[in-house]
This record gives structure tokens, sequence and C-alpha cells, in this order.
């Protein structure tokens, strides 16, 4: 089974996307910051990781460093609430960028798309 | 024929009757060896059967010995006559029992009144399921023949045993089935948490015969720490005591286990050694498990008088937990739902008073009259944020001293009543009772006038209102009598117990404080109240600081001025994008979670009117993330990717979009597009935009029709593109005009006033320039200069 890391501090959101990724047969681990991300990359290996940007502590952007100095192949989307930083994922080496979105149904295809 | 062998005919077909009775097995057993006894000439017999264990036998039945001693006299196996026997498996004739070794004298039975017994085991193959007795006051030595009689009966009772008490678990087996269904249809009729966890414990204490249940629910933080009240547990009054500082760690070891749990004996269980100060009696404890998570746990107990639990018991409670773990998640979910959305509604009307009172503030440069909007707002029931009184201090930073400017509420309960009843009578928005203006009558009010005496130093010791200011964070203060930060004097005028301060703040200066109460309705202030206030003092501290600036402005030369204006605009607009920003992020991320659980939940339903409702909230949400998206596009500040492109093939493809619209509303289009120009540097989505902005403005300008001209030309000094879209409506009203470019700014019902803001960020990134006029013919005329590359 193919092993997701969801990284959001807001815990209906971890809650939603847990349910709605395990309904489509993954496994899902889901943490509240990006120090408790990086953390669980070292007691795991993650297929994929979805990653909010703003978050307390250290943000979306530099964990996303620090996550791709861990394993530079680990496909990252980032899941936001902001709009306007769409044009730069990129940039960022992420490997998508989704508006958050009541309808899940972009972020469940970027990821079937992602994992095959 | 033997005699022997006749009695033994009559004895069994005898038997044999009783066996097709519909009577229970211990009625039968009974029936049995009455027959026994008379066929035999003897003047008594009992019966011992197995009991679950395995391990004990029981009399069932007995004639001629105590009645009571039925279903409490107990041998295990190898004690006893009885004990010895089924262990054995033999038939045992005893002249004399009283000389056996073997034989355990129990007074209550009555037993002595007898001389002498034949014995034999019950077998069922090589089982043996209990032994029966036929006993003889007389002294009697039994024959071989009638102690293979009594063998020959033995085995007919094996087969009446066997067949009733399978009989009997069926039956039981359907009774319970028919419990489970019943409790299942329980579960199912309500959502209500607290409701269902009570309706789970009374089925299942009545339907197992306990004495009490306990239901703990784990890890809903959600609802526990959201809703203040608790539901994640029930304790049955029967069982309080028993549960106290017991039930707890006993739930958490069944969660860790997530295995059922059959506890016979509580106090004397080694198993449960590691819990101190156990009661007494039995339990039965079992995970509540959904989706392969335990979500909780449920314990029945039974008091050390009552019998205690079996393995049964345990299998039936295990069957009713899983239908109740996915009734109780059910419920949790739609309460997580209605939470959800509750706190959306209120977050929707904390939005829309933002609006309100930012479109309220941004209409006014007047300082007077925009401490009185703000204070209004605050101040206002319904509409607005709702606290009784609110005064309003400034900073002056020349001399250091925080001064008081305007108090707003009434001064006695009298007034308030009077006040607010007026208010609720005519049902009008707070945005409608600012712009009519009839709450900006001057009034002596008393607490106005209080707010004019405070003038304090901008240092620590003055007392909470400098700290609100120097340390930049808001103070709620529950008992001011108590409170070293209340200076005396300040009580004194205020003459309330409880009131909150927050911080105005302009560009991380702190340039006021806002102090409220609630000194009528003596409503506590909670966080949340602060959370909001600090949200509005932010809005209201931006709008102060440009009606400062403004005034200041006045005094200089009318360029400077302008100059001014436009600095002032724009660093409003920043900070509103900061704004915008920090709400879009509080209101996608709830507006996320209620669009998605309900999704999940409208996957669950089948209640067509449930449905429809989802459809609601579906529908809602969408609405919402589409405004949030709207506003979004103004604040958020792309820079432009400029390109080299001709305007007039843009404008072309834009105007072509609106052809079907235009022909409805009886629109026509007269389009005049220079040939030759040259192109401009631009970003064109953006420039798209700008464009498509005013066309929009000015077909929704012409609501009986008219005309719309899009005119492109090069200007006189051939260094600028200018374009030109102008109507037939009727023009920018005199009031509009000097608003037109403020953000949120807007004379239609469903208009957002963020089209024009947009599109004035847009020319002015292009470093080009818009105007507006109206026309002698009548209608406005918009005018958008871009200026051409250097080099051209
Ligand atoms: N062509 C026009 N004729 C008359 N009034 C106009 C015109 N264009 C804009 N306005 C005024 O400017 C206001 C602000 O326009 P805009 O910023 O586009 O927001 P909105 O269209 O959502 O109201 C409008 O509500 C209207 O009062
Ligand atoms: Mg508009």
């Amino acid at each position: 089974m193919k092993k997701i890391l969801v990284v959001d501090d807001e815990e209906n959101i971890c809650r939603l996307y847990r349910e709605e990724l395990e309904d489509m047969g993954y496994e899902v681990t889901t943490v509240c910051d990006g120090t408790s991300a990086l953390d669980a990359m070292d007691k795991a290996v993650y297929d994929l990781v979805t990653l909010d940007m703003r978050m307390k502590g250290i943000d979306g952007i530099e964990t996303l460093r620090r996550m791709k100095e861990k394993n530079a192949n680990l496909p990252v989307i980032i899941s936001s609430a902001y709009e306007e930083f769409k044009n730069d994922f990129g940039s960022w080496c992420s490997d998508a960028y989704i508006v958050k979105s009541a309808d899940t149904t972009a972020l469940r295809e970027t990821i079937k798309k992602i994992l095959g | 024929m033997d005699p022997v062998d006749k009695r033994e005919l009559t004895i069994l077909s005898e038997i044999g009757r009783i066996a097709t009775s519909s009577a229970r097995l211990e009625e039968k057993l009974q029936r049995i060896i009455d027959v026994v006894m008379r066929g035999m000439e003897k003047d008594g017999a009992s019966v011992f059967l197995l009991d679950a264990s395995g391990k004990n036998v029981t009399l069932v039945a007995a004639q001629g010995l105590n009645q009571e001693s039925i279903g409490t006299l107990t041998f295990p196996l190898g004690a006893g006559i009885a004990g010895w026997v089924a262990q054995q498996k033999v038939p045992l004739a005893l002249a004399d029992p009283y000389s056996d070794p073997r034989f355990q004298y129990v007074p209550e039975t009555g037993i002595e009144r007898f001389r002498s017994l034949v014995a034999a085991p019950i077998m069922d193959e090589d089982r043996c399921l209990g032994v029966i007795f036929v006993l003889s006051q007389p002294a009697w030595t039994a024959t071989g023949s009638e102690v293979t009689l009594l063998t020959t009966i033995a085995n007919q009772i094996s087969g009446v045993t066997k067949s009733t008490q399978l009989f009997q678990s069926i039956q039981d087996r359907l009774a319970e089935l028919a419990t489970i269904h019943e409790i299942g249809m329980a579960l199912t009729s309500t959502l209500d948490l607290a409701q269902l966890l009570s309706l789970i414990a009374a089925n299942t204490t009545q339907a197992l015969h306990a004495r009490g249940c306990t239901i703990r629910l784990v890890n809903l933080p959600e609802i526990q720490s959201l809703t203040g009240q608790s539901v994640d547990r029930f304790v049955s009054d029967a069982v309080r005591d028993l549960d106290a500082n017991f039930g707890e760690i006993l739930a958490a070891r069944t969660v860790q286990e997530r295995r059922p749990l059959l506890i016979e004996d509580i106090r004397n269980d080694a198993s449960l050694a590691f819990i101190p100060d156990r009661p007494a009696g039995s339990l039965l404890s079992v995970p509540l498990i959904f989706h392969e998570r335990v979500i909780g746990v449920i314990t029945l107990y039974n008091p050390e008088d009552g019998s205690p639990f079996s393995e049964d018991d345990l299998q039936f409670l295990a069957t009713i937990a899983s239908g109740a773990a996915v009734a109780v998640e059910n419920a949790a979910m739609y309460e997580r739902m209605e939470y959800l959305a509750n706190e959306a509604k209120a977050r929707a009307q904390e939005l829309s008073i933002l609006y309100d009172v930012g479109t309220a503030m941004s209409a006014t440069l007047n300082l007077d009259r925009l401490l009185r909007i703000i204070l209004t707002a605050a101040t206002m029931g319904g509409t607005g944020l709702g606290f009784n009184r609110a005064i309003l201090l400034l900073t002056n930073e020349r001399t250091n001293v925080l001064q008081g400017m305007m108090g707003v509420g009434p001064s006695s309960w009298e007034d308030a009543s009077r006040a607010w009843t007026e208010v609720a009578r005519k049902h009008k928005s707070l945005l409608e009772w600012i712009q009519t203006g009839e709450l900006f009558e001057p009034r002596d009010t008393e607490i106005n006038a209080i707010a004019r005496t405070i003038r304090i130093p901008l240092e620590p010791a003055s007392g909470v209102l400098a700290m609100t200011a120097l340390e930049k964070r808001p103070f709620n203060i529950v008992d001011a009598a108590s409170d070293p930060l209340v200076r005396p004097g300040l009580r004194d005028i205020l003459k309330v117990d409880s009131f909150a301060t927050v911080p105005l703040m302009a560009k991380s200066r702190a340039i006021g404080v806002i102090l409220v109460d609630n000194m009528f309705t003596k409503r506590p202030i909670t966080e949340h109240d602060i959370r909001f206030l600090t949200m509005f003092a932010q809005q209201a501290a931006l709008a102060i600081d440009n009606a400062i600036n403004h005034s200041n402005a006045e005094t200089m030369n009318r360029d400077i001025r302008v100059m001014h204006e436009q600095l002032a605009q724009s660093e409003k607009m920043a900070a509103l994008g900061v704004m915008m920003a920090e709400i879009t992020h509080e209101i996608r991320n709830p507006l996320v979670s209620i669009g998605g659980f309900t999704r999940r939940l409208a996957r669950k339903l089948t209640d067509p009117e449930a449905i429809r409702y989802i459809d609601i909230i579906l529908g809602e949400v969408a609405r919402l993330e589409g405004i949030i998206h709207d506003n979004l596009a103004y604040v958020k500040n792309v820079s432009p990717l400029f390109t080299r492109q001709r305007l007039n093939p843009l404008l072309d493809e834009m105007l072509a979009v609106f052809e079907e619209e235009m022909r409805q509303r009886g629109i026509r289009l007269e389009k005049s597009l220079a040939d030759n120009l040259p192109d401009v540097e631009m970003d064109a989505q953006q420039m798209k935009q700008a464009a498509v902005n005013l066309v929009t403005n000015a077909m929704e300008a012409m609501e009986r029709g008219g005309l719309l001209t899009v005119r492109t030309s090069l200007s006189a000094e051939k260094n600028e593109v200018v374009l030109e879209i102008g109507d037939t409506g009727p023009g920018v009203s005199s009031e509009a005009m000097h608003n037109l470019f403020n953000p949120y700014y807007t004379t239609k019902v469903k208009g957002t006033g963020l089209g024009l803001p947009i599109t004035h960020r847009v020319i002015k990134s292009h470093k080009g320039t818009i105007v507006f006029r109206n026309k002698e013919t009548g209608g406005a005329l918009f005018i958008v200069r871009l200026p051409l590359p250097k080099e051209a």
C-alpha cells in the first residue's frame, strides 16, 4: 500500500484528507507541523507528501526545502488556502500546487496522477 | 416377562412422553425422576447436571430432598458421590453410603432421611452430562438389573437433556437476535450523541440484566473542546460508585488491547491486580471499533450478589458494540458538522460586519465622523460588535499622552433599552444606520463626557490603558477592583468590574486604544470577542490614520495633497491586502472542512430531505469560495509579466465575449480602433481584466440599454496609447466621484466594489493613468493612457 504523509496545522483538514485518501486505498499519516513532518520522514518511507504552506513553527516552504534535502525524489504537493503563490510553486521544487477547496477532486486526481 | 423388564418398559415409555413435551429442561427432569422413583418403587430421586464450566455438578431436580437445595447444591468433579460418579463415569450402588469415604454430608439437603442409594452417570458418548440418583428410605441393596435399569434410564435422560438444551439455546439465540435488532433500530433513531450514549447504555444494561453501564469515547477533541459540554462519556447512576477511579484505567486498557474482556470476579482477578481498590462483582468490557479505530469502550457491571457475566453475554455485547460503534461515529460526525456550520455562520457574520464598517469608514475622511462610526459599530448589537459602551482614545506622539476622544453608549438601563429597541424596531443594517447618519447627531452623553476627561501619560505606571498601547496587545479585565493594572481613577469613572482594551495599530504603531464594556447586560467578554474586536480595531486604526494624515495634509498645496492621498490610498490597499489574506486563510480552511465533510456525509445519506440540505450547504460553500477568489484577485499582488503586444486584438477578443449579453440588454457597440497603433508593454491577462471591469461597469450603468463606445487612438504627443470606454448611462454621481477607486465602494446591490480598484492598480503597474468624466451628452467616459516603450 502506498503511504502518504499529510502535513497541515488544521486538525479538521488533516482528518478530511486522511479519510478521503484512505478511501482511495492509501495508507495515511497526518502531522500538524513542519518539525513533526521531518521527524516522520526519519521514521518511515513515504511515497508522497501533501504540505500546507502556512503553519506554526517552520513554514511550508522551509519544510519543503528540508524534505527535498532528505529525499530529492519525494513528490510533494503544496496544499494551501492562498491562491497567489500558484505561479511560484515550480521554483520551490514542489510537484503540484493545489488551492484548498471543499471539493477534493483536484487533490485526489493530482495524487492519482503522481502515484500512478 | 421379568418384572424389571415390565417396569423398565413403563418407565421408558413415560420418559419418552415427557421428552416430547414442551416444558423447560428442569421441569422435564423433575417429572422424569418422579416417574423413575415411583416406577422403581422407591421414595427419593435426584438429578445433577454438569455446569457450563464443566468443573462442577449442580442439583437441578429432586424428589424427597429439600427443594431449596435445587440450584444451590454443587459438588466439584470428584467430590461427594455425585462428583465421583460424574468423574468416574460408572454407576454406583451404596447400601450404606454414610460409611463410604466418598460420601459428603450436606445437612440442608435432608439426605439423612434415606438409608441407601444408587447413582448412574448420564452419558453422551464418552462425555458425562450429569448423574441420576435413586434414594431409598428403607435399607436397599440394589440388584444388578436395577443398576442396569437406572443406567438405561440415564441414557434416555441424556437424550432428553441434549435435545432440550439445544432447543433452549436456539430459543435464547432467537431472543438475542430480536434484542440486537431492537437495539439496532433504537440506535439509528437519533443523531444526538449524548442521547445515543444513554440509549446504548439503557438497552445493553437491560438486555444483559446488568446493574449498570459506562461508555467512554476516545479522542473527540473537536467536540469536547469546541462545544464546551463534553459528551465523551456516559455512566449510569447505579454504577457510579463502582466505576469511580477504576473505570478509567480499565477502559484505557481495553482501548490498548483492542479486545473484549470478561472478568467474573473483579476483586480477585489476577489480571486486574495492577488496579488498586477494585470493586466486587463481575464486568464485561468491549471496545467500540470503527474502521479499525477504537473509538470507545463500553463496560457493563454486575454487583457481587448478581450472577456473574458469561462468555455468551460477552459475545452478545460484542455484537451490539459493532453496531453501536457505527452509530456513535455517525453521531459524532454529525455533531462536528453542526459545530462547523455554526462556526461558519458566525464568521460570515463577522466578515460582513468588517465589510460594512470598512465601507462606511472608507467613505469619510472627517475624523469626528469617523470616530463616531467606529464607536457606533462597536456598540451596536445585532449587526455590530454589540458591546454596551465604548471609548476611543488616541495617542499624541508629541506630548506622549493618551487622550480620550469620544465615548458612545447609553447612560442608564432605561436609556439602553430605549436605544436598543429602537435599533431592533427599525431593522436596519449597520451600514444603513451609518449611511443615513441618524446615529451621528452629537449627543451629550455621560459616557462621552467621561471619555473626554481621560488623559494619561503613556508610561507603564499609568495602568492598563497605557499598557495596551505600549505593549500593543489587548487586555481583558475581569475584576477591576483587584487588578493592579487598573488604577483607582479609571475604576471610579467607569464604574464597572469588567472591561476590555485593544490597541489601534496602524503601520505597527499604536495610534490609540479602544475600551469596551458590558455595563448593562453584564455579559462576560470572551476571548472570541477580543479576537474579533482586535480585527475590527485594525481596520479602524487604518481609517483613523488616513483621516489624520488627510487633515494634516489639508494645509499643504493641492499637488502635494493629491500625491499624499494617492500614497495613503496605496498604503491602505497594501494593509487591506494583508488583512484580506488573513481573512482568506481564516475562512477558507473552515470552508474546506465544512464542505469536505459534508460531501462525505452526503455519501452516507439517502433521505431526500437531508440530501436537499446538503446540496444547499455545498452550494453556499462554493459561493463563499467564489467570493474569496474574487477578493483575492484584487488583493493578490501579482507583478505583471510584460510582453510587447498590440492592444486592439486584445480588445476585440474581450468584446466578443460580451456580444451576446449586449444584444440581450439592448446595448449597441460602437467600436473605433485606430489602425497602426504601436505595440505596448503589457501583461495581457491583467490588461484584459482591467478592460473587462470598465466594460462591465458601462453595461451595468445602462440598465435600459444604450450605446457603448470603445475607442483607441494615439495621443497628440504620440507617446501614449489612449483607450476610451464610454456609455450612455446616468454618469457617475457626485457622491460616488470621490470614492470610485476605493476598494469595496459600490452603489450596486450585488457589487463587490473591487472592479475599479483592480483596474486602477493594473493601469498603475503599467505606468499608465486612468481618469473619468461625465459627458455633456450624459453618461460616463473612462480614459486610460498607456505609455509607449521609450525607444519606440
Ligand atoms: N460607467 C459608470 N457609470 C456610472 N457609475 C459607475 C460607472 N462605473 C463605475 N461606477 C460607480 O463606481 C462604483 C464602483 O465600481 P466598481 O469598483 O467596478 O464596483 P462595482 O461594479 O462592484 O460596484 C459602482 O458601484 C458605480 O457606482
Ligand atoms: Mg464593477
